[in-house]
């Protein structure tokens, strides 16, 4: 935060280039730009640079990359910059503020971009770069992004589950197959980012938002060589975030434009509950004769706590209803592949 | 990309209603940033658009286009056919191209996958150029024979014409009975006395189509949205033809969807441009019993003493429920602050005098479409 305030501010907001006579020095427009988010001072920069860009480079396509440092600065940052020099900026370097997560690393790359082809990649040599070829061949197929799937994984079996269970309800909840969002090397085509709109936390969910626009998603295995970090339990927060994620997306992907049905669903079962079990209750006192008074049943106060809550859903749902509808010529809910005049 | 400027800047009062017509307003520039089409104030205008949302009706298109040429090429005005694929799964998309390729009048809308027809029919009214815009079914059941006549009554002095099939060729217990129910519940609860909201043929013209922004499966109510515009509303007697190639997308699991919709539909279009008296008539019964019975109590009527078990469990409850209509009243100041920094809500449609089209007794005084019928 105090970096914020405090100038002048010893990092660069934008793209910097090394040589500040305002040179035209960029290399032609490549193939490929590789977005590398840095956010931890482990970052291997230069492992990854070598293998993504040697295998691209064998391949036969020309690449650029932008690093992005998500507050990161220190001896990390002069090192980038010195490869940028190094590279005539063919590898150039963008430094957020404070750390906004990935998700605003890639937007904020993919405004400085200029390959028609978008590679994200882990902070590290997660997979084996020989099987970029793979994920380029998918490309070549017709795909418009293409995920990897790391298989078989090297990871501790406890990741292994906990990835599996997380992919399996977004599977489940998105109704696509996807196996393994965590594996964030992934290539796209450049219309994939400028027809999705990207905001939170997307970046791990990227390829499932681009399947419900429309956009041909592929997945590709590839070889898993490394994993940072042992066998983990995270925290509970991290889970319950997971969990959120999940949720929302499943709300925008069903109900963007129907929050009533969502919102009256739940509501309705809460009304429905709440009637049933004060209903029983005034039941039993009015026939059973047991003697208890109302008031000394709380199930039929909780009964009408529940329907309470139940009418409180709904009316949420008619304020979500009223918001998609004033809003509803902001919010297009197709995609046009193209228009043949 | 020019994904965030303000739709809507061009809508508000001080640039008159007029600016804010016409499709330069363009929400969502994605497709546009990617180069696909071109700005829509450059190409021309023309007389009439046919908006022709397309699922798998790979043998209908051809059948269909050429009665369109012969109809509505017989009409002497310039026109233009939309046809917006829903992501077919048959060769429909094929056959459109050849149909483009011979005849100029063609333009395709393609989706990236299946959204919808609700989806596929705002895209075309989106992309569409026409002074008019007319919607039609590519199954063929609808006539585009009947077009000539629709846009004649739209030139009477209405906003939208739709098409009454009279004499429905579908199967009764399936089709028409689950139709006519709904066409009378639609009728009887949002006031547009319509006979046959589900016809997909219908005419309307520019002024309206640009206010109106339909998602979900809203293009059934097409005339009840245009009601609530402001839009003169008249039906007109159309042929209707039994389905020869293809089978019908729908079947009778949608009636218990409709009927949230149309509820839906009638609050939005009666309160979404005032909510919180709507909000607050929601909450009155939760606020204002427990106030009466206090009042009464307070009053020392005999009848209500707060001191037994039973009025304890009363005013427990009541205490509960008031809670819940406080929740309401606070729900519609929401609502009200959402839909007043929403310039939609203050921006009705201009009515659309055609000035340059004859127009005989257009401005008769309003309610045209009880006039009409």
């Amino acid at each position: 935060m105090k970096g914020e305030l405090e100038t002048p501010n010893p990092v660069p907001l934008a793209v910097a280039p090394s040589d500040p006579t305002g040179e035209e020095r960029l290399i032609p427009v490549p193939d490929i730009t590789i977005v590398f988010p840095v956010q931890t001072h482990k970052a291997e920069i230069e492992q990854v640079l070598d293998a993504l860009g040697g295998g691209l480079e064998a391949l036969g396509f020309t690449w650029e990359c932008i690093l992005v440092f998500d507050g990161i600065k220190g001896d990390l940052w002069r090192r980038a910059t010195e490869i940028q020099a190094r590279t005539r900026d063919q590898v150039r370097t963008i430094a957020l503020h404070k750390s906004f997560g990935e998700t605003v690393c890639l937007s904020s790359a993919f405004e400085h971009s200029r390959g028609g082809l978008i590679l994200t990649t882990p902070a590290y040599v997660q997979v084996d770069p020989q099987d970029l070829s793979k994920l380029l061949s998918a490309i070549d197929d017709g795909a418009d992004f293409v995920a990897s799937w790391r298989m078989p994984r090297v990871d501790s079996k406890l990741n292994q589950f906990q990835s599996f269970a997380f992919n399996w309800v977004v599977r489940k909840v998105v109704g696509a197959t996807f196996h393994d969002l965590n594996s964030t090397l992934r290539i796209m085509r450049r219309e994939v980012l400028e027809q999705v709109t990207i905001y939170g936390n997307m970046y791990r969910y990227l390829p499932a938002v681009a399947y419900r626009q429309g956009f041909r998603v592929d997945e590709v295995k590839v070889r898993h060589l490394s994993e940072w970090g042992g066998a983990s339990v995270f925290g509970l927060g991290l889970y319950l975030r997971r969990a959120l994620d999940v949720l929302g997306l499943m709300f925008l992907a069903r109900f963007t434009h129907k929050p009533l049905r969502f919102f009256g669903t739940l509501g309705g079962i809460f009304l429905l509950l709440g009637f049933l079990l004060s209903g029983s209750q005034v039941a039993r006192w009015a026939f059973a004769g047991e003697g208890y008074g109302l008031f000394q049943r709380p199930f039929f106060l909780i009964g009408v706590l529940l329907g309470v809550l139940g009418a409180q859903i709904i009316g949420f749902g008619l304020v979500g209803e009223i918001i998609v509808f004033t809003q509803a010529k902001n919010v297009r809910e197709y995609r046009i592949e193209r228009i043949y005049e | 990309m020019p994904d965030h400027e303000m739709p809507y800047s061009a809508g508000r009062p001080e640039d008159g209603p007029e600016k804010s017509r016409g499709p330069a307003v363009r929400p969502d520039g994605a497709v546009l940033a990617a180069g696909l089409d071109g700005e829509p104030s450059a190409r021309p205008m023309v007389d009439i658009s046919l908006v022709i949302p397309v699922f798998d009706e790979e043998e209908n298109l051809p059948v269909l286009h050429a009665e369109i040429v012969e109809h509505v090429g017989g009409m002497g005005c310039s026109w233009e056919v939309i046809y917006v694929d829903d992501r077919s799964r048959d060769h429909s998309f094929q056959v459109l191209l050849d149909l483009r390729e011979k005849d100029e009048h063609v333009r395709i809308v393609r989706f990236r996958r299946n959204f919808g027809q609700t989806p596929a029919m705002s895209a075309g009214f989106e992309h569409s150029r026409g002074r008019v815009v007319v919607t039609l079914d590519a199954d063929l059941q609808n006539d585009p024979k009947d077009i000539p006549a629709l846009v004649a009554k739209l030139d009477e002095g209405f906003d939208i014409v739709v098409g009454w099939r009279k004499n429905r060729q579908d199967g009764l217990m399936l089709r028409k009975v689950p139709s006519k129910i709904a066409n009378r519940m639609i009728a009887r609860i949002s006031g547009a006395t319509v006979h046959d909201t589900g016809c997909t043929l219908k005419a309307f013209r520019r002024e309206l189509i640009d206010n109106l922004a339909i998602y979900g499966e809203q293009h059934r109510f097409l005339p009840v949205l245009s009601l609530a515009s402001g839009a003169r509303i008249a039906e007109l007697v159309v042929n209707h033809r039994p389905r020869i190639h293809g089978v019908s997308k729908y079947g009778i699991g949608r009636a218990a969807r409709v009927a949230l919709d149309l509820l839906t539909m009638k609050m939005l279009s009666s309160f979404a441009k005032s909510p919180l008296p709507y909000f607050t008539m929601l909450s009155l019964p939760f606020v204002a019993i427990p106030i009466l019975y206090f009042a009464v109590g307070f009053l020392g009527a005999d009848s209500i003493s707060f001191t037994t078990r039973w009025a304890q469990t009363v005013i427990v409850t009541l205490g509960l429920t008031s809670m819940a209509g406080v929740y309401f009243l606070l729900l519609g100041l929401l609502a009200e602050l959402v839909v007043k920094l929403n310039m939609r809500s203050d921006r009705p449609m201009t009515s659309p005098h055609p000035s340059e089209r004859v127009a005989p007794d257009h401005d008769a005084p309003l309610g045209p479409q009880e006039a009409a019928f």
